[in-house]
């Protein structure tokens, strides 16, 4: 308390900050804890002999048996764990069913594709929704421009329907096909991205424009923005000042959710596109049974799932302090 | 329910959805049975052909018609996402009533489970599920299902949780009614229509990840075919054959958004509707140069600090404005406090916020004249930036607004504070470090110990009472010629009010402004107030000092003070009642209070009384002054 | 006898490290046919009290007894009702008048007519037996509460807790109810515990009340009494502070 007084007006917050990201991180742990256990009990959870399921009616039994040893799946259960555990530190993640090469290898040659293609939608989709939306507010509150208003909600509710692998097939026959404007296969060069990228973003921005817009709206209406009104500041500074760190706030939790299933949309991009990432690699890994491949990139996309929940949370407790205090 | 639902459809768009989504349930029933033969027929020489009048949409790599098909795996589609909505659905609803049937122990370990489980997204658990069930159409209509369940759960438990908090759960309770007796009672059907417009929507997006699987490969097997397997069959030939493979693409988001829009239209209708109208703006207009509205004033007072004439509020509804506010005039002189009181929806608020200029579209404000601190403020017609900014000046200089609710009147992402500063700042013509110091003494000055620390404090560290003064040390941030304080202490406890109305009180005697104080409690504006005007359907009906509010003239004041029990009622006789409620803003024949008034009589009920000035009162009655009958109690 | 007596009872919520003592070690007894008045401000614990009272908060310690036996808290028929501050929460919006009011008494009026047994209870509380088919949205705010006092009476209760069953209403109708509760507990002989922070609206009700502060009973005792010579510092503080007051 005392530190309190003396210190400056700074310091109070990023005292509260810090105890909060350290009960946050703690959380973080546990649910790690959760995808990781969850990761390993897939291999259990399958109805009858995965090895056999992966490797077909026809092989021998010796091999299977083999095959069983190296994966280790003759170990007591609490063995089988500590193992998974260690190597996840390690980075020996094991080896492919089909193709014997180690996991880790296949993971580190395919996890930058991957971002290369999520970390530019994601930017593009928040650095356009956010002042698409306030834009959309603004110019439509109190029922202000109604065509403008029907316009934007009919546009972005059909646009924010289409799934990715749709706007994915409609663009290769488009600018690819008839077009040939844009190259719609595989990583190579700048303008390989355009299309994915695009693909990725046009609908998480549609969606995302429109919930801010409904949040700034909602936040116009409130009791602290008419006190703003009643101390006649202009309106620039209520809306930048006042309503949107507002809105920013229960616009972020959701936007987290829609970057997170952004990420793993790109399952459905690389698929189209011909990307060398994990999206395909899992979708082979799937329909050929190859258990350890897919539950190490199913452990990725969960862990890339949980960073992104938690840097949401921190960054909401910088911009609306009363986040902290909640359950945390 | 079927009122709601019938308006819900009446909407062109969710007309339309409507359409959509009966031409995709008419597609699933009857496709397979008309074009089932059709679409598996194989023609190897007429493959992957152009659209065509016989092929609309071409043919596939064994020359099969695709649009035949398209149509045919409708039926599958559907199937299968209504399977996995259906597992979805129960599963939330089991995980999310479940906690409640068996107790608080059980219902935290799920509250925790489901609270990790919705942090992932569908498509993550969907994959997880799909690595152990495999590819296939059962196995992804359950890993589909499986994973919706923690969403639709999270959303029984919210809806569950909200009906708990409910007293009538609580009235239950006492009455002895077991916990499955209250689910099936009182929960369950309070969370239907939530639920069943948001499994609509679930429906929706189900649909499209269901196709999303199949295009993968990893939900439909080859040779049944949904429009997810059609989509990637297609993906193959997309270069010798582009339209062909966006044909199943436009089914997908054609019955994606009809199962969306049904569901945002059903919504929509339970929840609020109301459609503004363009014309009535130029209607309003008319009525403000109107010659025939009748005034029911002399000049405007000099010396007065505001001074209103005739001043209307009115909202549009449907083709037509409906007035809450009809005709007000009223002069707040220099230091002086008015009190204003009516009961809820009389138009006291709006008046104040009209007089403030804070009422915003749709709202219209209209009168002869609204004038503060000699100005004009609804001089329409010859606006510019000049006089708009020198009017805001003044407005940010001179006027204060103090709420109801302090607890929402604050900024909760800015330090109290800044939020007294930045006024400072914006019309005080003070530096950042001025304001911050005149901000802390003037916290001070609205007695919140300990102002330096308090002022780098967030709202929410505030109690109710200290957050009220906050908003006075906002209000008195610069000097205030006028406080408009409306209903400041009604949501604050009785002690905690009488050193808020006290602290006003003050602030006012340093300051010298004026109080505009608007209560719909007599006792705190006859305390406060040396003048009283007294409000009824939009429309001042009386206006006395407040020292002689017990020889109120008009029956409506007299009835509302002795409604309210003080510390001097006689209590061996019942409370005099007024029985009925006020009327709804709309068009009125005669005395607005004519219906609910023990003196009414014929005159009353066909001709509204004029406000008629009577030295320092003005009363709106025909029987003005006249003793009150007493009234028996009414059956409502 | 109907005696409602609260012997040393504390409500504790929240966890050991962030406890909440709502009520704290309050001894009261509500005397048998008559109103006992509990007046104190927002977070005082007056209407945790009456919560436990019916069950719905749990006691931490103490015990409430009616006419010497402990207070049921589960089963049917039991011998309290309550009426809660806000109607439009308290009644369930998808269930008609009649209904509820039917389903409160369920236990109490075993082989009798249900359309009798509504209409009584509605003329009691002066609302026209035709409103037994509506649902509450269709009422004003005064004629819910009406409707929440019938579903209180249905189950023949001894004792009725009223929690501040006036705030949420306008002046118009609050006079109203008021009268209502005076007429039904002289008639019926109900015993009441009225809970208000309006110290004017419980003076005119009841003849006794008690001051609750902080989780504490502070004062009670004959309301002219306490009135006229308060004894505890914060009733001094709430009756200055009552807007044109007794000063």
């Amino acid at each position: 308390m005392t530190t309190e007084v003396l210190a400056p007006s700074r310091a109070v917050i990023s005292n509260r900050w810090v105890r909060f990201a350290f009960r946050r991180l703690g959380r973080l742990i546990v649910s790690v804890w959760v995808v990781v256990t969850a990761a390993f009990a897939i291999i259990h959870l399958i109805p009858g002999d995965p090895v056999r399921a992966a490797m077909g009616m026809t092989v021998s039994p010796e091999i299977v048996e083999a095959r069983r040893e190296l994966l280790g799946l003759n170990l007591p259960l609490w063995e089988q764990y500590l193992r998974f555990w260690r190597g996840l530190f390690t980075g020996d993640l094991g080896t492919s069913i089909m193709t014997g090469l180690p996991v880790g290898d296949i993971i580190g040659y395919q996890l930058p594709a991957t971002l290369s293609l999520a970390l530019p939608a994601f930017l593009v989709a928040i650095g356009l929704a956010i002042p698409l939306g306030v834009t959309m507010a603004v110019i439509t509150r109190n029922g202000r421009a109604r065509r403008t208003e029907l316009g934007f909600v009919g546009t972005s509710v059909v646009m924010g329907t289409i799934p990715d692998f749709i706007y994915g097939i409609i663009f290769i026959a488009l600018f690819g096909v008839s077009l040939h404007w844009l190259p719609v296969a595989g990583r190579r060069g700048f303008t390989s991205y355009i299309l994915p990228v695009v693909a990725l973003a046009i609908a998480p921005i549609l969606v995302l424009a429109r919930i801010v817009r409904v949040e700034v709206l909602a936040v116009l209406r409130t009791d602290y923005v008419r006190t703003a009104r009643a101390k006649r500041l202009a309106n620039w500074q209520i809306y930048t000042k006042h309503a949107l760190p507002n809105a920013i706030t229960a616009t972020l939790t959701l936007a987290g959710m829609l970057l997170a299933t952004m990420c793993i949309s790109t399952v459905f991009v690389e698929n189209i596109f011909a990307w060398p990432g994990l999206g395909q690699t899992i979708v082979g890994a799937i329909t050929s049974k190859d258990y350890p491949v897919a539950q190490a990139i199913i452990l990725i996309y969960a862990l890339a799932v949980i960073i992104i929940n938690t840097v949401v949370d921190l960054v909401l407790a910088i911009i609306d302090p009363r986040s902290t205090v909640s359950e945390g | 329910m079927a009122t709601p639902i019938k308006r819900a459809f009446r909407t062109p768009l969710a007309f339309a959805a409507l359409v959509m989504i009966s031409i995709v349930a008419l597609l699933a029933i009857f496709g397979p049975i008309i074009w089932g033969a059709q679409a598996s027929e194989v023609n190897i020489s007429n493959m992957l052909a152009p659209p065509s009048w016989e092929h609309w949409a071409g043919t596939d790599a064994l020359g099969r018609d695709l649009f035949t098909r398209v149509l045919v795996a409708t039926r599958l589609t559907v199937l299968l996402t209504l399977e996995a909505t259906a597992i979805g659905v129960s599963g939330g609803i089991l995980f999310g009533c479940g906690p409640f049937l068996l107790g608080p122990r059980f219902g935290k370990a799920v509250t925790w489970f489901i609270g990790i489980a919705v942090a992932f997204p569908g498509l993550l658990l969907a994959l997880f599920f799909a690595i152990i069930f495999g590819a296939g159409a059962s196995s992804a209509a359950l890993a589909l299902g499986l994973a919706s369940a923690p969403s639709f759960a999270r959303l029984c438990q919210t809806l569950v949780a909200g009906i708990l908090a409910r007293d009538y759960v609580g009235a239950a309770q006492i009455s002895g009614s077991g916990r499955f007796r209250i689910l099936i009672r009182h929960i369950l059907p309070n969370i239907g229509e939530p639920l069943i417009v948001n499994a609509t929507i679930g429906a929706g997006s189900v649909l499209l990840s269901f196709a999303g699987l199949s295009f993968l490969g990893l939900g439909v097997q080859a040779p049944a075919y949904d429009w997810g397997r059609l989509l990637m069959e297609c993906l193959r030939s997309i270069y010798v054959h582009p339209i062909a493979s966006v044909t199943p693409g436009v089914a997908v988001v054609l019955a994606g958004l009809a199962f969306n829009l049904t569901g945002e239209s059903l919504a929509h209708a339970l929840g609020i509707t109301s459609l503004g109208d363009l014309g009535l703006r130029a209607k309003i207009r008319s009525l403000r140069h109107d010659p025939s509205i009748t005034l029911d004033t002399d000049e405007p007072t000099q010396d007065a600090i505001v001074c209103v004439r005739d001043l209307h509020v009115g909202f549009p509804a449907g083709l037509d404005i409906v007035e809450p506010v009809r005709g007000v005039s009223f002069d707040i002189f220099a230091g002086e406090a008015v009190g204003l009181v009516g009961e809820s929806g009389c138009g006291k608020s709006l008046t104040a916020l009209a007089v403030a200029q804070l009422l915003e579209e749709p709202a219209q404000v209209w009168a002869h004249s609204l004038i503060f601190h000699g100005t004009e403020l609804l001089d329409c017609g010859n606006d510019n930036k000049e006089t708009t900014k020198a009017r805001n000046h003044l407005l940010g200089t001179s006027m204060a607004m103090i709420f109801q609710d302090p607890m929402t009147s604050l900024n909760p992402t800015r330090r109290v504070g800044e939020q007294l500063a930045e006024l400072g700042r914006v019309h005080g013509g003070l530096n950042h470090r001025q304001a911050r110091l005149r901000a802390i003494e003037r916290l001070g000055a609205v007695r919140i110990t300990n102002p330096e620390r308090r002022a780098r404090q967030y709202p929410y560290e505030f109690s109710g009472g200290m957050r009220q003064r906050a908003m006075i040390g906002v209000g008195v941030m610069l000097t205030p010629k006028l406080i408009i304080a409306d209903e400041p202490t009604t949501a604050l406890d009785v002690i905690v009010q009488e050193q808020i109305l006290d602290l006003l009180g003050a602030i006012r005697r340093e300051d010298g402004a004026a109080l505009l104080l608007i209560s719909h409690d007599v006792s705190v504006v006859r305390e406060v107030c040396s003048r009283i005007l007294v409000m009824y359907a939009g429309r001042i009906i009386e206006e006395l000092p407040s020292a002689d509010l017990d020889q109120a003239r008009h029956p409506y004041t007299r009835l509302l003070v002795a409604a309210v029990p003080n510390m001097t009622t006689d209590i061996t006789q019942p409370l005099p009642t007024i029985p009925g409620r006020p009327p709804e803003p709309g068009p009125i024949v005669g005395c607005s209070f004519s219906p609910r008034c023990p003196l009414a009589d014929d005159r009353c009920r066909s001709t509204d009384p004029d406000l008629i000035t009577n030295g320092n009162t003005r009363v709106a009655c025909w029987h003005a002054g006249q003793p009150l009958v007493q009234i028996a109690e009414v059956v409502e | 006898m109907s005696e409602l007596t609260f012997h040393d009872v504390s409500v504790h919520f929240g966890t050991s490290r962030h406890r909440l003592i709502a009520v704290d070690h309050v001894n009261l007894t509500v005397g048998s046919a008559g109103i006992l008045g509990l007046v104190g401000e927002s977070g005082s614990g007056k209407s945790t009290l009456a919560r436990a009272a019916v069950g719905l908060a749990p006691i931490t310690t103490g015990t409430i007894t009616l006419g010497g036996k402990p207070v049921p808290m589960k089963g049917k028929n039991r011998p309290l009702a309550m009426i809660f501050q806000d109607p439009s929460a308290s009644l369930d919006p998808r269930m008609s008048v009649g209904d509820s009011i039917w389903e409160a008494g369920r236990g109490a009026h075993g082989g009798e007519d249900k359309q009798s047994t509504i209409t009584h209870l509605l003329s009691l509380v002066h609302l026209d037996p035709k409103h037994a088919k509506s649902y509450p949205g269709q009422l004003s705010g005064g004629q819910r509460q009406r409707v929440a006092i019938a579903r209180a009476l249905a189950g023949k209760p001894q004792v009725i807790i009223a929690d501040e069953i006036t705030s949420s209403l306008d002046v118009s109708s609050q006079g109203a109810i008021l009268n209502l509760v005076r007429e039904l507990v002289d008639e019926l002989a109900l015993t009441m515990l009225f809970i208000s922070h309006n110290l004017a609206v419980v003076r005119y009700v009841s003849t006794r009340f008690a001051v609750m502060y902080s989780g504490r009973i502070v004062e009670e005792g004959e309301t002219s009494a306490i009135i006229d010579t308060p004894s505890h510092e914060y009733t001094r503080q709430l009756l200055a502070a009552i807007p044109g007051g007794s000063s």
